[in-house]
């Protein structure tokens, strides 16, 4: 049996994937976390296996010393920990700079696997027109320091991995989530809207929601991860059945709160971000350029998407997305309740 | 002149950002021991050249100031070799890991002819000059007390940083969290202290225990007492109190007065003057007025594209920056930057004592 190493084991996706390679079989696995306190989640995930050898690997990629630590004598790798907020250098620390401890780790290893979970923000859609299919052999992003820190930081990693898969010659897969969600993560892509105050911004409009439930991502990247074929391929991850934004944004409302919500059509918000990135160029960054034209075409313009390629190598969506949805705002809904209950106590500790 | 910045963490953008608006000088190119990190800021801000190495920097760039924005405890190697190469130095706060090494540091500047500062930026925001001008002109008195208080996010984007990862290097700082924040504090009340002689007395804990032994590792809570002669002082470092208040009080013989760095503001708390309970009457009004009077600046200045987060840093550095192109007095005097490394090693000293 392979020796699996799954880096950011304690995230969101990472438990899921974990989940999903115990229910396939795969039982000698490593798993990378930044913290002790997150073994006892990974536990009760074990528990259900006895088969299995879970090792915790608590370390951070950062650190070459830890970094060789975690890929010691392994044969795959699903790296997955990654920056997913807070300033450009800290988004560049947490996925470029470990990612490059890690592929120092292996340059020796052979024979290696790697399979690594990239985004849906690597692509350049800026400059697609409206409701153009997003696929594999849509152009990555050719500025994306122009889009965001993550955007930036995602491609560079991707970059890199293929700088050393060229030099090193292991196997690599990389995977292209959508927006993966779930039980556990958040409640609005920034595809959907953006919060302000209490409110959402909707920004998503009509448009089609790449979405990817957690369950199902995880079974995504195992099948292409451990398929015979798919070394040096690129799969881009989500469901069938996409909602749009509009439709999620009800269903949420109708199942878990009714939050207040103001809809900027696409026209409006391209306007805005004209007027915002001109003020923000006269100012010399008074306030900050949270929205600019080219970012506004990148998550709002609307596009199409295309999982055929991940369908011609056996993926079938394990969760349909109605059920995926049901079960998101059912946990979404047990959170608001948890949260309420935990001020009613706090008031009664405090009586007025 | 000819800038290039040292350090490519999160700070260094705000440097670059600063720099960047001050016409006199030309951002020449970064550099970082990570390449990839140096690579993402020239990329994002269009600076022709990075680099992951300073000597090499040093010797292909025509540096005047070299903005050092790397953890402390390269802030004097770093410096040497930057005063070396004929450069003048701009240093990140805090300046260098204790008030041996920021001694050593300073006297390697002179020796060379260069000069210094740090980024005290804080202390060059509109309302801390109006206190300046005010303490000049005489009309705040003798001071007899100062509070100097300063609120920390742990989940804001520098906290979470460092919560997130056990080894960050402000974890090894001798004064751990509070070394890298507790200058500002600091800094704010040393012009006051007058007195060769400080007696200083400092407490720190955790507030809250944490399920987390990574984040339970870090005191966050910091009260400090300081007396020199007839003016005392307290700082205060608060990580749990909300809103987060970055504030410089100072009570004085004639008038006291109240600094708000989070509002930029301030407040001149004057005597009462007219007896009875008119007297009581008539002060809200005159603060009404004098907050009336910051806000109408604060909008001027708005309009004005005056009033970015780091308008002091901006200030500070056009200062330095005349100073080296003028050779005039550089923006903070080296002794009081010394001092605040004084005082911050006694702090430590106390809150983690060498056993």
């Amino acid at each position: 049996m392979v020796k699996i190493l799954v880096t950011g084991a304690g995230g969101f996706l990472g438990a899921a994937l974990i989940e999903r390679l115990l229910e396939l079989g795969y039982t000698d696995i490593r798993c990378n976390l930044r913290r002790k306190s997150i073994i006892p989640k990974l536990e009760t995930l074990s528990k259900q296996f006895p088969q299995a050898s879970l090792e915790y690997c608590i370390g951070n990629l950062k650190s070459k010393v830890e970094a060789r630590r975690a890929a010691h004598d392994v044969q795959i790798i699903f790296h997955l920990a990654a920056g997913l907020k807070g300033d450009p250098a800290d988004l560049f620390l947490d996925s470029v700079v470990a990612s490059r401890n890690l592929l120092e780790a292996i340059a020796d290893m052979k024979p290696m696997r790697v399979v690594l979970v990239s985004s849906f923000g690597v692509y350049g859609v800026a400059n697609l027109g409206r409701g153009t299919i997003v696929n594999e052999a849509t152009p990555l992003e050719a500025h994306p320091e122009w889009r965001d820190g993550y955007a930036h930081s995602k491609l560079r990693q991707e970059q890199l991995f293929r700088e050393h898969q060229q030099r090193n010659g292991f196997e690599l897969v990389v995977l292209r989530p959508g927006v993966i969600y779930g039980p556990g993560g958040g409640h609005f892509s920034s595809r959907v809207g953006v919060m302000l105050g209490g409110s959402l911004l909707h920004l998503g409009g009509n448009n089609l929601l790449p979405l990817s439930y957690v369950g199902n991502c995880a079974d995504a990247i195992v099948t292409a991860g451990m398929h015979g074929q798919s070394a040096g391929q690129v799969y881009n991850v989500h469901d069938d059945d996409l909602p749009t934004s509009r439709r999620y944004l009800r269903a949420y409302k109708k199942s878990v709160r009714n939050i207040r919500s103001i809809s900027l059509p696409y026209f409006a918000l391209r306007l805005l971000s004209k007027v915002l990135e001109r003020y923000n160029r006269y100012s010399k960054g008074q306030l900050p350029p949270v929205f600019t034209p080219y970012k506004v075409a990148s998550l709002w313009a609307g596009n199409k998407f295309d999982n055929s390629k991940l369908h011609s190598i056996g993926w079938r969506q394990l969760v349909p997305t109605a059920e995926g949805l049901r079960l998101s705002f059912a946990a979404f809904r047990a959170e608001l309740d948890r949260t309420e209950l935990n001020k009613d106590k706090a008031s009664m500790k405090f009586p007025r | 002149m000819n800038i290039a910045v040292v350090g490519c963490g999160k700070i260094a953008d705000s440097h670059v950002e600063e720099i960047r608006k001050i016409s006199s000088a030309r951002l020449v190119a970064v550099c970082d021991l990570e390449a990839i990190i140096a690579e993402q800021l020239a990329v994002r801000y269009e600076i022709p050249c990075w680099y992951p190495d300073l000597d090499r920097m040093l010797a292909e760039q025509n540096v005047d100031v070299l903005h050092i924005a790397t953890p402390p405890h390269s802030h004097l190697g770093i410096t040497q070799k930057a005063v070396s190469a004929g450069c003048h130095v701009f240093l990140e706060k805090p300046l260098a890991i204790n008030a041996t090494d920021a001694r050593l540091l300073i006297d390697c500047v002179q020796e060379a002819g260069k000069k210094m500062t740090i980024n005290y930026w804080p202390n060059f925001e509109t309302p801390a000059l109006e206190l300046k001008r005010f303490v000049v002109d005489g009309d705040l008195g003798d001071p007899v007390h100062v509070e100097s208080f300063i609120g920390y996010d742990l989940g804001g984007r520098f906290g979470q940083a460092l919560l997130a990862d056990q080894n960050h290097w402000v974890r090894n700082l001798p004064g751990k969290l509070f070394h890298n924040i507790i200058d500002h504090a600091i800094s704010k009340v040393i012009p006051f202290l007058k007195e060769e002689k400080l007696s200083v007395l400092a407490r720190a804990y955790r507030r809250q225990s944490s399920p987390d032994d990574i984040v339970d590792y870090l005191p966050d809570e910091l009260r400090v007492m300081i007396i020199a002669g007839s003016t005392s002082a307290y700082v205060t470092f608060c990580s749990h109190a909300r809103p987060v208040s970055h504030f410089l009080r100072v009570y004085g013989t004639k008038n006291t007065v109240h600094v708000d760095f989070a509002l930029r503001s301030m407040l001149v708390e004057q005597r009462q003057t007219v007896p009875t309970a008119l007297g009581r009457l008539l002060p809200p009004f005159k603060y009404a007025r004098n907050a009336l009077g910051q806000a109408t600046r604060n909008v001027g200045e708005f309009a004005s594209s005056r009033y970015h987060y780091f308008a002091g840093m901006n200030r500070l550095l056009s200062s330095f920056y005349d100073s080296i192109l003028n050779d005039t007095l550089i923006p903070i005097p080296y002794a009081e930057i010394l001092r605040v490394s004084e005082v911050m090693d006694e702090i430590f000293a106390q809150i983690y004592p060498v056993i």
